[in-house]
C-alpha cells in the first residue's frame, strides 16, 4: 500500500479550488454575445391555454426572442423531451407514458410547467418583458394526491390516460405468496407513507447554449451528472445528428440523481442559441424555477403484509404502492418505484415468496423522478419499519427477529426472490458490531435519565442493503501528457464525491505513479465515445476498474517499450507497481513509467495501434454491489412540544474494500443527514388546488447545522466479489439508511402509548398530536 | 448640501470607486457581473441559503470588525466607507491558505464545493470574533448557511479547530491599523448620490442632512439593512427611486443606557441591539436570536423592522408589550408616540411624508415586571413566525396591577389585545382570569388563514401562549421550554 494509494483518507485534490473560491460551476461561465433566458412558467396547476399573446413581449426593451411550445412544433421536432424506461402493465399491455413537454401548446399541467422562454440582452429585461405575455388559461379542477388520483371522478391529468393510471406494474409469485400468507401463524400489515421530497443541491440547474453556425454544431454548457446521457436527447430534440452534440460540465454542485436528467429549460437554451446565433445562458432561482421545476422524490403510499411462521422465519411479502408521477413521465421515473425499488425489497432477509405491484399515478404536480437513493430508500425503510412493527407485535426483540431472517454469510451467493443475487455479506458481524459500538446495552439507563428530564427516548435500527451500479459498462483513457503528467479521461461526472481524488489513488495504486502527476480529466461528452454518469452509487466501481484495467494495458504497453529500451524480450520485464518502473528480471536495469512513456512517444509501436503508451479499457459490468449496513438512532422526544432531537447516531456499513475512508465517511454522513431531514423535516406539500405551499427555504424545512447529531461512522470490509477492487458503492446509503432509523427510534419513544405508527417527517405538530391523542385525560383543556 | 457622486469603499485591499450604477444593483450582482469575482455563489437569491456571504469590515470604536452578511441582499451603495472580503481574499498572496480554509480542508468539510464559499466567509467572521469552541455559539454562526453535501458534522469540527490557541494575528489582523487608516479616508460628510439608470441611491452623512434631504423627497424609500428592501428588488423587481440609505448617519446607530431608558437608534442592528436587550429582559434576547441567521441579524435593523410595518415582525410586538415609544423626525420637528400606534393597517403605517423613524425609547421594565416572548414557528432557527405573543405582566398582592399583550401573525398589524388586557386588569392572577382573557381574544382578533398556520390554530395558539406565561409565572418548574438556559423559547 502506498502512501497516496488505495486505504489511505487523502485530502482532497478538488478543494484547494472549492474552498478559495476558484471553482468553476456553470452559472460561472460566460461567453462573448451571451444571452440570457427566463422561463415564464404556469400559475396554475391545471388549465387550458386559451390563448398565448407575445407581442408585447418581443417589442420590449432588450429582447431577442420570445419561443412558445407552437414555435417548436413548427419548426418540425418533438415537443416532449424521452423517458428511457419501457414499461408493461401487469395484464401485459403496454403502459402510457406521457413525456414530458418542453413548452406547453394548449394546457399546464402544473404549476411551474413551462409557457414561454424569453431570451433578451440581460436576465432583467427578459424578466420584465415576461410580464408582458398575455396568457389566458381556462382553469380546470386539478388532481393533486396520490392515494386518490386513480379514484372514480378524478380531473384526469392527460385525457388518454384512465384514470391517472400511467401504469400497473407487477413483480413476483402472486399464488405462492398469498397462500404463504394465508398459512403464516402470523401478519404483520403496515401502511405508510414516503413523503415527497425536493433534492435541493446548493447550485440551482444553469446552462449555456452554445450554437457554431458554420459547422452546425451545439455545445451545451451544463451542470449533468454524466453529459453522456444528454446527447441522444439533445440531437433528437434539435433534429440533429448525434456528432453534433457537445455536452461539456465544469464543476457540479451537488446532484443526488436530480441533475442526471435533460430539462425542458436546456432544451429551450439550445434551441434559442441555434435561432439567435448566439450563446443563451439560463440559471434557475431557487423558489421560482428549482422548488417548482427540478425533479422532485418518492411519494409513495404503500399497503404491505409480512408473514411469519411459528419461529418468527419470514414465509411470504406482499406490498401494493401507489408511487406519485407527477403531471408528466421522466427519463428515468417508472424504474424507480418499481425495478430500483424492487432490488432490495426483501432487505437482508430470506423472504421466500414476494410479490410487488406499484400503480404509477399521475397528478398535477411536478414530475418525480431519481432522488438519492432512487427507490431503495422506499424499499429499506418499508421493510425496516415492517420488521420493528413485526417485533413488537411477535413480542420479540428487534435484533433477535432480524437475526433470525438474516440471508447468513455462508448462504452467499444468495439469489434473492426479487431476482438479485447477493454476492457477499455478513450481516450478523455488522450488527453485533454497530450494537456494540453504541451501547446497545446501556439504553436503559440513558432512558430513565432522559425521563427524569421529562423526556422521552427510543432507539431505533434500520438494516439496509443497497444495490448499486446503473448503466453496465464504464471506459476509461489512460493519456502521457507531453509535460509529464498523466490524464485519465472518464466517463463518470464527480457531484462533489471527490472522484479527482479517490481515482488518482485506484491509478496510482496500479501504476506507481506520483499523485501529484495524475489529472482526472471528466465533463466532456466528446471525449469518449460513452460514458455512464455518475448516478447509482456506481461511479468509483465503474471508473476504478476501467482505469484498472487500462492500467493493465499500459503495462502490457510498456513492456513492448522497455523490451525495446533494454534490447530485452518482453517475456523478461516485469512492472512494479510499487516503483512504477519497468525492469529487467534479474537486472538492475529498470526506467519509470514516466520516463518510458515520454521515449514511447518516439519508438515504434507495439504490432497494432498507435504510438506512445496511451491506453484505454471498457469494463463490462455485469454484476451488480451490495453494499450495506446496520445504523441506529437514539432520540430523545419532548412530550410537551412534540420536538426530536436525535441524540446517538451509529452507522456500520459494509462498503466493500475502502479507498479513501474520509471521503466514505463524507458520503455517510451527508446521506445520513439528508435521510434524517426526510424523517423529521422535509416535505413538499401541494394544495388541493395543486400549489406547492413548500416553494421556498423558508417553507421546506431542509436540515441546518443545529439539527443534526453527531455521528458514530465505522465500516467493516467484507470485499464485493463481483468486481475485481472488492469495492461496493457508498453514495447513496446513508439516506437509504436512516429514515427508517430514526422513526423506528420514534415510534419506541412513544410505543408505551400505543403508537404504532409514524409518517414522515415527524415534525413536532405531527408528535404532540400523537401524543396528545393518547393522553388520558388531555391535560391543559 | 456637498454631493459625492460614486461609491468608494476596498474590495479586499484594493480602493473602488464606483458610479454611475444601477442604484438598486445588489452585491452579489456587482461581484459577479460587474467585477466576475465568481467565487461568491447564489443559492437562493432570498437571503436563506448563505452560500453569497460576504464579510464588510468597518470602523467600530477605533477597531475593525468584521461581520457577515448575504451578499444578494445588500446594496452597492451600501459598501460606502467599508472593506469588502470575498472568499478569492482569503489565501496569502502566496496562495498560503488562511487558517479557516486550512481546517476546512482537514475536517472534509467540503464536498461539492458550492456552499463551500459562504460557509468560509461565515467562519471567517467567527473567526475574527474570536476563539469558541462552543457548539451552540457555532450552530449560531453556521444557522444562515445551508450545506446539501457534509451533514454538516465536519462543518462544525473545522470551525473548532480553526483558530489555535496564541496563534499569530491572521493577516487581517496584521493590517488592522492600516486598513482603518484606509478606511478613515474614504469618510467625508458628503451625501453619496449614487445614480444610474435615471434612479438614485443617496446616503447622507448625518442626521441633519438626512432631514433636510427627506423634506426634499419626502416619497423616497428608507433603507436600512435592506434584509427587507433587498426582496422588494430581487424578488418583486420593484425599482424604488430614490433609496435614501440610513447607514452613514451615526447618530441613528446610537445605543443609550440610561437610569430610566434605553434609546435604540433607528439603525442599531440586532446583532448589536441583542447584548442590550437581554440584560433589560432576557426573552429578547432568546427572541432575536430565531431572527433570521447571522447574515440577516448583521444587517437587519430594529428601527427597519418596525418602520416597514410587517405583520409578522419578531420585534414589534415585544417592544409593544415592553412600552416602547417611537420618536418620528421631519425636518427639525419630533413627535413622540406609543409604538403600536404607529400600526395604522397593513402596510399603513403613521408615518407622513418626510418623516422617518430616529430612535426608539424602551422604558426599563420595573423589576417585578414579567416579560416574556414566545415565538412558533416551524423550526427553531430562521424561520417566519406563525403566531408571536409577547407579554408584559404586573401582580401586586396577587392581582393583576399591569398588563400588556401584543400579538404579531394574528392581524394585519402587530397589535395589543386589548379585550383581553381588560378581562385580566384587576382581576386575581390565576387560570380563571386566563380563561376569561382567552374568551376575550376573538374580539381582539379574526387572524387569517395561510400556508403558515390557519386562523383556527392561531387562535389557539394565542390563548395557549397566554396558558404558558400564566404557568411560567406560577411555577418557575414547569417545562415549558425547548431549548434550556440561554437559548429559550421554541414555539
Amino acid at each position: 500500500m502506498t502512501k497516496f494509494g488505495v486505504g489511505q483518507s487523502i485530502r482532497r485534490v478538488e478543494d484547494q479550488r472549492f474552498i478559495t473560491g476558484s471553482g468553476r460551476y456553470t452559472d460561472d461561465i460566460n461567453l462573448a454575445g451571451q444571452a440570457y433566458g427566463y422561463v415564464l412558467r404556469s400559475p396554475e396547476a391545471h388549465a387550458r391555454i386559451a390563448s398565448i399573446d407575445v407581442s408585447a413581449a418581443k417589442a420590449a426593451p432588450g429582447v431577442l426572442a420570445v419561443i412558445t411550445g407552437q414555435d417548436i412544433v413548427a419548426g418540425g421536432s418533438g415537443n416532449t423531451l424521452p423517458c428511457l424506461i419501457p414499461m408493461e402493465n401487469r395484464d401485459g399491455s403496454a403502459a402510457k407514458l406521457p413525456l414530458r413537454v418542453v413548452l406547453c401548446t394548449d394546457r399546464v399541467r402544473h404549476v411551474g410547467d413551462h409557457v414561454a422562454f424569453i431570451v433578451a440582452e440581460s436576465l432583467s429585461a427578459a424578466k420584465d418583458a415576461a410580464e408582458l405575455v398575455q396568457v389566458d388559461y381556462d382553469s380546470l379542477p386539478v388532481a393533486a394526491d396520490t392515494e386518490q388520483a386513480e379514484q372514480a371522478g378524478q380531473p384526469l391529468v392527460h385525457d388518454a390516460v384512465p384514470a391517472n393510471l400511467s401504469f400497473d406494474w407487477e413483480f413476483g409469485k402472486r399464488p405462492a405468496t398469498e397462500q404463504a400468507l394465508a398459512g403464516a401463524a402470523h401478519v404483520t400489515t403496515l401502511k405508510l407513507v414516503n413523503n415527497r421530497l425536493i433534492a435541493n443541491p446548493m447550485e440551482p440547474r444553469a446552462c449555456v447554449a452554445e450554437y457554431d453556425a458554420g459547422g452546425d454544431a451545439l455545445t451545451l454548457h451544463a451542470c449533468t451528472q454524466g453529459g453522456h446521457l444528454w446527447v441522444d436527447p439533445v440531437a433528437a430534440f434539435m433534429g440533429m445528428p448525434r456528432e453534433k452534440i457537445r455536452v461539456l460540465t465544469p464543476d457540479v454542485g451537488g446532484g443526488f440523481g436530480m441533475k442526471a436528467m435533460i430539462y425542458p429549460e436546456y432544451a429551450m437554451a439550445a434551441w434559442a442559441a441555434r435561432q439567435l446565433k448566439r450563446p443563451v445562458k439560463w440559471t434557475a432561482e431557487r423558489s421560482s424555477d428549482g422548488f417548482l421545476s427540478d425533479v422532485m422524490g418518492r411519494d409513495h403510499v404503500t399497503v404491505a403484509k409480512l408473514g411469519f411462521d411459528a419461529d418468527h422465519k419470514i414465509v411470504g411479502m406482499e406490498v401494493m404502492t401507489w408511487a406519485n408521477m407527477g403531471a408528466y413521465i421522466n427519463l428515468f421515473a417508472p424504474f424507480i418505484p418499481t425495478g430500483a425499488a424492487l432490488k432490495v425489497l426483501p432487505g437482508v432477509y430470506d423472504v421466500k415468496n414476494l410479490v410487488y405491484r406499484v400503480k404509477g399515478v399521475l397528478t398535477n404536480t411536478t414530475p418525480v423522478d431519481a432522488y438519492r437513493g432512487a427507490g431503495r430508500p422506499e424499499a429499506i425503510y418499508l421493510m425496516e419499519r415492517l420488521m420493528d412493527q413485526a417485533a413488537r407485535e411477535l413480542g420479540q426483540d428487534p435484533t433477535e427477529l432480524r437475526r433470525r431472517n438474516f440471508i447468513t454469510a455462508a448462504a452467499m451467493p444468495f439469489q434473492t426472490a426479487a431476482g438479485e443475487r447477493y454476492d457477499s455479506g455478513d450481516f450478523a458481524k455488522v450488527m453485533d458490531t454497530a450494537l456494540e459500538a453504541s451501547g446497545w446495552s446501556g439504553f436503559a439507563s440513558r432512558k430513565a435519565a432522559s425521563e427524569r428530564r421529562g423526556l422521552r427516548r427510543g432507539r431505533g435500527m434500520s438494516y439496509y442493503i443497497e444495490s448499486t451500479m446503473g448503466d453496465p459498462q464504464e471506459m476509461a483513457r489512460i493519456l502521457f501528457m507531453e509535460d509529464g503528467t498523466v490524464g485519465v479521461v472518464v466517463g463518470t461526472q464527480s457531484n462533489g464525491q471527490g472522484h479527482e481524488t479517490a481515482y488518482v489513488q485506484v491509478l496510482v495504486d496500479r501504476l506507481g505513479v506520483p499523485f501529484d502527476k495524475v489529472k482526472i480529466l471528466q465533463g466532456d461528452s466528446a471525449s469518449l465515445p460513452f460514458g455512464g454518469g455518475t448516478g447509482g452509487s456506481r461511479s468509483l466501481t465503474a471508473a476504478g476498474w476501467a482505469i484498472r484495467d487500462a492500467s493493465e494495458v499500459v503495462i502490457e504497453r510498456g513492456k513492448h517499450y522497455a523490451a525495446r529500451e533494454f534490447e530485452a524480450a518482453a517475456a523478461d520485464i516485469e512492472f512494479s507497481r510499487a516503483e512504477g518502473s519497468f525492469k529487467v528480471v534479474g537486472t538492475d536495469r529498470q526506467i519509470g513509467i514516466l520516463e518510458l512513456a515520454a521515449k514511447a512517444r518516439a519508438m515504434p509501436a507495439p504490432a497494432e495501434g498507435v504510438a506512445g503508451m496511451d491506453a484505454e479499457a471498457t469494463a463490462k459490468i455485469d454484476q451488480w454491489t451490495f453494499p450495506n449496513g446496520c445504523h441506529l438512532a437514539e432520540v430523545e422526544i419532548d412530550p410537551e412540544t412534540g420536538v426530536t432531537t436525535i441524540d446517538r447516531y451509529i452507522a456500520v456499513d459494509d462498503f466493500g474494500v475502502v479507498v479513501n475512508p474520509m471521503l466514505v465517511a463524507g458520503q455517510v454522513h451527508g446521506g445520513v443527514v439528508q435521510g434524517i431531514g426526510q424523517a423529521l423535516y422535509e416535505h413538499a406539500v401541494y394544495d388541493e388546488f395543486g400549489q406547492l405551499v413548500s416553494g421556498s427555504f423558508m417553507d421546506y424545512c431542509m436540515p441546518r447545522a443545529d439539527n443534526v447529531p453527531a455521528m458514530e461512522v465505522r465500516t467493516v470490509e467484507i470485499p464485493c466479489k463481483n468486481n475485481p477492487m472488492g469495492i461496493k458503492g457508498c453514495g447513496e446509503a446513508g439516506s437509504v439508511a436512516s429514515p427508517a432509523a430514526v422513526i423506528n427510534a420514534i415510534i419506541d419513544a412513544l410505543a408505551d402509548l400505543g403508537v404504532t405508527a409514524v409518517d414522515m417527517p415527524a415534525t413536532p405538530l405531527r408528535i404532540w398530536q400523537l401524543i396528545q391523542e393518547r393522553r388520558q385525560p388531555i391535560a391543559a383543556e | 448640501m456637498a454631493l459625492r457622486e460614486q461609491v468608494r469603499f476596498l474590495l479586499g485591499d484594493q480602493p473602488r470607486q464606483l458610479g454611475p450604477l444601477d442604484p438598486t444593483m445588489t452585491v452579489l450582482d456587482y461581484l459577479r457581473l460587474i467585477e466576475r469575482r465568481i467565487g461568491t455563489k447564489e443559492g437562493c437569491n432570498e437571503g436563506d441559503c448563505g452560500a453569497c456571504t460576504v464579510v464588510l469590515g468597518r470602523i467600530e470604536q477605533g477597531r475593525l470588525r468584521y461581520q457577515a452578511v448575504n451578499a444578494c441582499i445588500q446594496l452597492v451603495g451600501m459598501l460606502d466607507g467599508c472593506q469588502l472580503l470575498t472568499v478569492e481574499d482569503l489565501a496569502g498572496p502566496d496562495g498560503g491558505l488562511h487558517p479557516v480554509q486550512a481546517a476546512l480542508v482537514a475536517q472534509h468539510a467540503s464536498q461539492c464545493g458550492f456552499c463551500t464559499p459562504g460557509f468560509v466567509m461565515s467562519l471567517f467572521a467567527l473567526y475574527q470574533a474570536g476563539n469558541t469552541q462552543d457548539e451552540a455559539r457555532i450552530d449560531e454562526a453556521l444557522a444562515g448557511n445551508l450545506c446539501r453535501c457534509t451533514g454538516y458534522a465536519p462543518i462544525v469540527a473545522a470551525a473548532q479547530a480553526m483558530r489555535t490557541p496564541g496563534a499569530e494575528p491572521d493577516r487581517f489582523q496584521a493590517a488592522e491599523a492600516e486598513t482603518i487608516t484606509r478606511l478613515a479616508a474614504l469618510a467625508d460628510d458628503a451625501t453619496l448620490c449614487l445614480h444610474g439608470d435615471g434612479r438614485r441611491f443617496l446616503a447622507p452623512a448625518s442626521l441633519g442632512a438626512l432631514a433636510e434631504l427627506l423634506l426634499a423627497e419626502p416619497e423616497a424609500c428608507l433603507v436600512a439593512g435592506a434584509t427587507d428592501v433587498g426582496l422588494w428588488i430581487t424578488k418583486q423587481l420593484r425599482q424604488p427611486d430614490p433609496v435614501i440609505w440610513l447607514g452613514r448617519v451615526a447618530e441613528l446607530k446610537q445605543l443609550a443606557l440610561t437610569g430610566t431608558e434605553l434609546s435604540i437608534g433607528a439603525t442599531v442592528t440586532y446583532t448589536d441591539a441583542l447584548a442590550q436587550l437581554e440584560a433589560l429582559a432576557p426573552d429578547l434576547g432568546v427572541l432575536l436570536r430565531r431572527l433570521g441567521g447571522e447574515q440577516v441579524r448583521n444587517a437587519g435593523t430594529i428601527g427597519g423592522n418596525i418602520a416597514n410595518g410587517s405583520p409578522i415582525g419578531d420585534s414589534p410586538p415585544a417592544l409593544i408589550a415592553l412600552g416602547a415609544r417611537l420618536v418620528l423626525r421631519r425636518g427639525q420637528e419630533r413627535r413622540e408616540l406609543p409604538l403600536e400606534e404607529y400600526f395604522l393597517a397593513y402596510g399603513k403605517q403613521d408615518r407622513r411624508p418626510g418623516e422617518f423613524v430616529e430612535r426608539i425609547r424602551l422604558p426599563k421594565p420595573a423589576p417585578d415586571l414579567a416579560f416574556r416572548a414566545y415565538k412558533v414557528a416551524k423550526r427553531f432557527d430562521q424561520d417566519i413566525t406563525a403566531v408571536l405573543g409577547a407579554f408584559a405582566l404586573r401582580v401586586v398582592a396577587g392581582q393583576v396591577a399591569e398588563v400588556r399583550l401584543a400579538y404579531g401573525g394574528m392581524a394585519a398589524t402587530p397589535k395589543r389585545a386589548r379585550h383581553a388586557e381588560a378581562a385580566l386588569l384587576g382581576q386575581p392572577w390565576d387560570e380563571a382570569a386566563v380563561a376569561t382573557a382567552i374568551a376575550a381574544l376573538p374580539e381582539d382578533f379574526a387572524p387569517i388563514t395561510d400556508m403558515r398556520a390557519s386562523a383556527a390554530y392561531r387562535m389557539q395558539v394565542a390563548g395557549n401562549l397566554l396558558r404558558r406565561l400564566h404557568l411560567e409565572t406560577t411555577d418557575p418548574a414547569a417545562l415549558t421550554r425547548l431549548v434550556p438556559a440561554r437559548s429559550a423559547a421554541h414555539g
